[in-house]
Formats: C-alpha cells, structure tokens, sequence
C-alpha cells in the first residue's frame, strides 16, 4: 500500500498522489476496492428542460388563440396549421411519456385529444364536430384499443382494470351530449356509450373484485 | 388474477421521496469486504435464499392519488459487478423496479437500498442474512467432498446485530407461524394458504415501524446510546439553535454523482481515543468532522456555529421488529471562538459539549414524544385527505428548511457481530450514503473500524483535516478513494 507522508495515511489503490492533498505518494500500490466509473452524463435533464419549454410553448398558443377571436372568418389556414402543429406536437410528448404505461397514457391521450378538439371546435365558431363525432369515436377506439392491449401487451396486475375502467367511464360521458342535444349527428355517442357500457359491464362481472381491489389501493386514505 | 399485497409508505419515509434529488439519490450502501475475491454465482444463491426470507426486499413502489405504497412484486434481484458511481438511483418514477442492488467488486459485497424502504440497522439484517448465506455456501463449496454437508441449510438468523436482529429478519414465508411474528404488528384477518400466508408477511413486514409499537413502553434495557441507524433525514429532535449555522459549499462532482472516502483504522486504537476525551466514539468523531470542516473552511466568517444531525435508533428504546425506517435525528451544535486557540474549541471540549448536548435527547423518556407525534400524523384524518403531489411539496419544503439548519450529518450503526462462519470471512465492513452535505457514516466489526465520508462536492479538504487530526493522535488511517473527477478518472485511463 502507499503511503502518504503529509497525512501519515496509507492510500490504498493506484493513486499517484494522495487523493486528499494531492503530496506525491511512495511505496507499492496495491488493488484498488473501489473501480474507476467513467463519467456518465445523463441527458435526463436536458430532456426535462426541452419537455417544459414545448409545453409552456404550447400552453401559450392555445391561450393566445382566444385573443385572435373564435369566428369561422378569424379562423385562417395560418392558424389552422398552427394549432395542428401545436397539437402534434402535444400528442406526440405525451405518447412518449406514456410509453411504458400504455393503458394509463391511453386514457390521457384520449382526455387531451378530446379537450384540444373541443377548444378547436369553439375557436372555428362552434359547429359541434367535436362533440359529434371527435370525442365519442376516440374514447370508442381508446376503449378497443385498451382491450386489444391487453391481450397482446404484458401488463402490471390491475393497470388495464384501472385505466380499463376509467376509459370506459369516460366513453359513458357522451351520453349528456345526447341528452342535452349538443350533437348533430347521434350515431357516434350513441355506439360509444354502447361500447363504453358493455366494457364497464364486463369488467364489472368478471373483474369486479379487483376493481375494488385496485380502486381502494390507489385511492387510500 | 393476482391481487398483490400493498402497504402505504409512512410520512416518514415519504420525505425520502419528496427530497430525493440528482444529486442526493436517498441510497444507502453497507458492504463487506471477504477474505477471498466473491464469486458472483455462490452470491447469486446466497441472494436468493435470502430475498426469500425478506417479503419486504420484494416490494416495488407505486404511486396512489394520497399516498405512495409498496407493493408486492414478482421480480428477483440479480447480482450485478459494480459498475457504477456509489449510491446510484434506484428509484425512479414510473419506472417499477427492486429498491435495492446487490453487486461485488473484487472482494467485497455490496447491498445498496432505497431509504424509503428501509433503514440502516433494516439495511444490516439482510446483509447479515446474506454474508452468512454466503459465507455457509463457500465453506460448502470448499468441502464438497464430503458428503451430506449441511451448508446449504437455510441460516439462522442473524444474532449480532447492534441491535441484535429480532425474528422477522430470518422468518420463512414457507414456515411461517402467524402468531409468531404478528404479535407486534396490528391485528389481520386470518386467511390460509401459502399465498395469503406471504401476502400477511408482506404487509406486516412493509407495515411503518412505530405504528407496530403495543403502546410506547421503552425497552427495560434501553439506555441512551449514540449509535444511528437512520443516515440522516427524518424528524428533528433537537433543540433551538438561534445562531446563523455555517454551510458547507464546493464544486459539484461532474456527474453529480456522490464523493465517497473511506478511512479504516483499528477499533482499539479509536475507543482508546474517545475513552481520554470523555465522549463517545459518534460525539468524539463528530467533534474532529466539525473541527475538520472549520479548519477546512478557511475562516468561518460571521456564521461560526456548525450543526450536525445525528440519527438514533429507535428500536434501541422502543423494541421493534420492523425492518422499516425508524429513527429520529438529534440536531447538535458547537459555535466557534472568534479567537483562535480558544480552549473551548479543541476537540476534546468539543466532543464533551456535544456529548452533554445529545446525551439528554437520546433516551426512551426524551423521544417517546416524537413517536407518539410521529403515530398521531400517521393517523391524522387532515393529512390523509391531502393529495400525494402536494404532500410531496411540502415534505420537499420542510426538508429544504432542515438542511438549512444543519452543516453536516454523522450516522453511526455501530458494532456488527456477524454470526458464524461469516464472522471469520468477513474483514471489514464499510457504511454510507448518498449526501446533499458532507456526511459520514461510521461502522465497524472486529477489530476494524471504518469511517466513509460522502459530499456532493468534489472537495476533500474536510477530510484531509479529520484524517490528521487522527494520525495526529497516533491512530492509523488507511484511506480508499472512488475518483470523481475527469483528472482522476484520466490517471488510471492513461
């Protein structure tokens, strides 16, 4: 083992200098007990950084749209590929953030696809698209989406039950579309209500024990 | 469908979680060294026999819409070669994984956890359980002729522990007598079969330590002693310190990752040391780090009050089988002459101020206040209805306040008495953890003592100093640094 004559310190490992002082060291090295790491840079927070500034970009188009005024003569092919962009750009963080976590980022993909079209609706002067046709028919595929997934995805125990469940709750909501006459076209609610009601059945009688199960772990008090 | 058994993390183990940071990973790591370099593949059996025995090693972390929760799982821990920097992540959100790692370099094994899992005297049963596995199967190994050996028998529990490992640390799911273990812990519904038998040993091993406790009786042998557990956060016992308190600053490690220096001297040789000071070895040490980091410091300036925080084991006072956390931290505190010399600075006085400090806030009577708190938060109707995200920010708040107060931490876990064959396998055993300041961790067994200091700066000078104020004493050091920085990776690259 080395020694150094500064500290009056044996150094163990290959040091040339005293790790402490930095005085050159004497004597036989010996095998170091801890390994030499190269330096690992992570792009974690680089990404982390990228991640806040799209969103806050994107956050402020969508709230400078309300000042641009939300009449169909307002509303221009400039901010129409915009939006789109915005949009695209949006879904695409958010499909990346939920990679690992397909059910749970299913269902916030389909609450953030439905809010934007929605608010894309209004900005065009209100045609009810959104509530027609954008809404019902995406929680309609998220919810055959997320019953495909789980027989071909492996999948933590309770995540498809949870977010299974929760999509299918949502794919219920159109039906106060329906009944308060916002859509103009009552087919795509109505088959997505349908859908959304015989999938919260289904779970109901075959998983119901471990609805309860999952709900009353992730919401404890 | 598998329903898993899940128990939610106590609030204080969630200030784990909420101070978490790049820089300060929240992991703890206890190695050893052995007497021959380790073979990977009789450590991977020794870590499966062992893991079966620790139902809370298989928990993984989950987020709740109020609490964070450990949850049973169905991985298993692979031992890896060290590869890494020290106290590496292991937790990451969203990500489910083991929240611990156990690896081998050279000689020694290594066990890293998550301290939201556990703590430092939880962290040693299961290295005990392990270097024993081990240590039965390399003597098993090195006499396979002969046969019907009866090494690979599962191990007895460990028994040398400070304090000494309690039942559930070496229980089999497989022999489990309820009665046995859950006498402590709150009463459960009884249900048969091998898997719900695991499922009540998860929970009652996952379940937050105090809130086992059958009323708050201290030990009839408890005594005050300054030996930690914890590594450093968790609530503060101490008292009011009004002065400004000194803050240790440097340059970050490039990579963030965790400067760790260790120093081993010989038991003896430092008792004898503590011993003519009047203090005990955790105070005596503390003494030399906070006169390290003011000799380092080059002036303390106006703030010339340094603090430690210094963790105590609960379980010394309030008998526990919980491998959970359970710890307190004591705040103690030394202000500096303005005139240097001043006698009340030298160590010695120091250690012995310090000593006269802490003494009065480590015992059962002093402490079973802060549990009875820490049961009453547990149980609070008003924090349980707050959402875990917002939880998460105040517990990040209130740690940021802490650190504030303090300058550095110590933490010792004291004297390991490993079980036989592994005690005469095993050479010296080494402590610490990952650090938003400068820290050190202390431990020994048999005749070797080990002091690991752990910064997230690159600077070593507080070490320099404490290091010849022992050799300086006549105790010697020997001294094993990780390099951190590009030109000392670049000495032994070239």
């Amino acid at each position: 083992m080395r020694r150094c004559a500064a500290c009056a310190a044996g150094i163990e490992g290959e040091w040339d200098r005293c790790p402490l002082c930095g005085a050159q060291l004497f004597g036989h090295p010996s095998p170091d007990p801890l390994p030499s790491v190269p330096l690992r840079f992570s792009r974690r927070r680089l990404l982390r950084i990228l991640v806040l500034v799209s969103l806050a970009l994107i956050a402020l188009s969508f709230v400078v749209q309300l000042w641009l005024g939300h009449r169909p003569s307002q509303f221009g092919a400039e901010r129409s590929v915009w939006l789109g962009v915005c949009t695209m750009w949006l879904v695409t963080l958010m499909a990346v953030r939920g990679r690992r976590h397909l059910a749970r980022g299913t269902l916030q993909l389909v609450v953030v696809i439905s809010l934007v079209c929605t608010y894309w609706d209004y900005l065009t002067g209100w045609n009810s698209w959104s509530l027609s046709f954008a809404v019902p028919i995406v929680c309609a595929c998220a919810i055959v989406a997320l019953a495909i997934l789980e027989q071909t995805v492996r999948h933590e125990a309770g995540e498809h039950v949870v977010y299974g469940s929760l999509t299918a709750g949502l794919g219920i909501v159109p039906i106060v579309f329906l009944l308060l006459g916002w859509v103009t076209t009552p087919i795509p609610s109505a088959i997505c209500v349908a859908v959304a009601l015989l999938t919260l059945a289904m779970l109901f009688v075959e998983r119901g024990g471990e609805m309860r199960h999952e709900f009353g772990k992730r919401l404890h008090l | 469908m598998n329903r898993r058994s899940w128990v939610r993390l106590d609030n204080a183990s969630n200030i784990f979680l909420a101070a978490r940071s790049d820089v300060d990973t929240k992991v703890f790591r206890l190695s050893a060294e052995m007497d021959e370099p380790v073979d990977p593949g009789i450590l991977q059996e020794a870590l499966d026999a062992t893991f079966e025995r620790f139902p809370l090693y298989h928990a993984v972390l989950r987020r709740g819409v109020f609490w964070y929760y450990l949850q049973d799982s169905d991985l298993r821990p692979r031992v890896e070669p060290e590869r890494g920097p020290t106290c590496a992540p292991l937790y990451q959100a969203g990500r489910l994984g083991l929240l611990f790692r156990v690896m081998h370099h050279r000689r020694r094994i290594i066990l890293e956890v998550f301290h939201a899992l556990s703590d430092g005297t939880g962290g040693l049963w299961f290295l005990t359980d392990l270097l024993t596995e081990y240590a039965q199967r390399t003597l098993s190994a090195a006499a396979s002729s002969v046969p019907g050996d009866s090494a690979t028998d599962p191990a007895p529990g460990p028994s040398g522990t400070v304090p000494p490992a309690p039942e559930i640390a070496s229980f089999s799911p497989y022999e489990l007598e309820p009665d046995s273990f859950a006498h402590y812990f709150r009463r459960r519904r009884r249900r048969s079969g091998r898997s719900s038998r695991f499922a009540d040993a998860f929970a009652s091993a996952a379940a937050p330590a105090p809130l086992g406790l059958q009323g708050l009786s201290p030990s009839p042998s408890a005594d005050a002693r300054a030996d930690g557990s914890g590594t450093g956060t968790g609530s503060d016992a101490g008292t009011g310190h009004p002065r400004r308190i000194h803050r240790v600053r440097g340059t970050r490690t490039p990579d963030l990752r965790t400067r760790a220096i260790e120093l081993t001297m010989p038991t003896s040789a430092l008792l004898s040391e503590s011993k003519a000071s009047g203090a005990s070895p955790t105070m005596f040490l503390t003494a030399l780090f906070l006169d390290a980091v003011r000799a380092s410091s080059g002036g303390l300036g106006a703030r010339r009050t340094l603090s430690a925080s210094v963790p105590v084991n609960l379980r010394q006072f309030f008998p526990s089988t919980s491998a959970r956390n359970f710890f307190a931290t004591i705040r103690i505190a030394h202000t500096f002459d303005a005139r240097p010399g001043s006698p009340a600075d030298e160590p010695g006085a120091i250690s012995r101020s310090l000593e006269a400090e802490f003494r009065p806030q480590a015992n059962a009577r002093a402490l079973a206040p802060k549990v009875a708190r820490f049961i009453r938060v547990e149980r609070s109707p008003l924090l349980r209805i707050v959402p875990r995200p917002l939880k998460d920010l105040v517990l990040g708040w209130v740690n940021a306040r802490e650190n504030r107060r303090l300058s550095v931490a110590v933490s010792n876990l004291g004297r390991v008495v490993l079980p036989e064959p592994a005690a005469s396998q095993v050479g010296r055993v080494l402590f610490q953890v990952s650090a938003v300041r400068p820290q050190f961790c202390a431990i020994s067994h048999g005749e070797d003592f080990t002091v690991t200091f752990t910064s997230p700066f690159t600077q070593t000078d507080h070490v320099r100093e404490f290091v010849r104020s022992l050799t300086d004493r006549g105790v010697p050091v020997r001294v094993a640094a990780a390099r951190v920085t590009e030109h000392e990776l670049q000495e032994v690259a070239g």
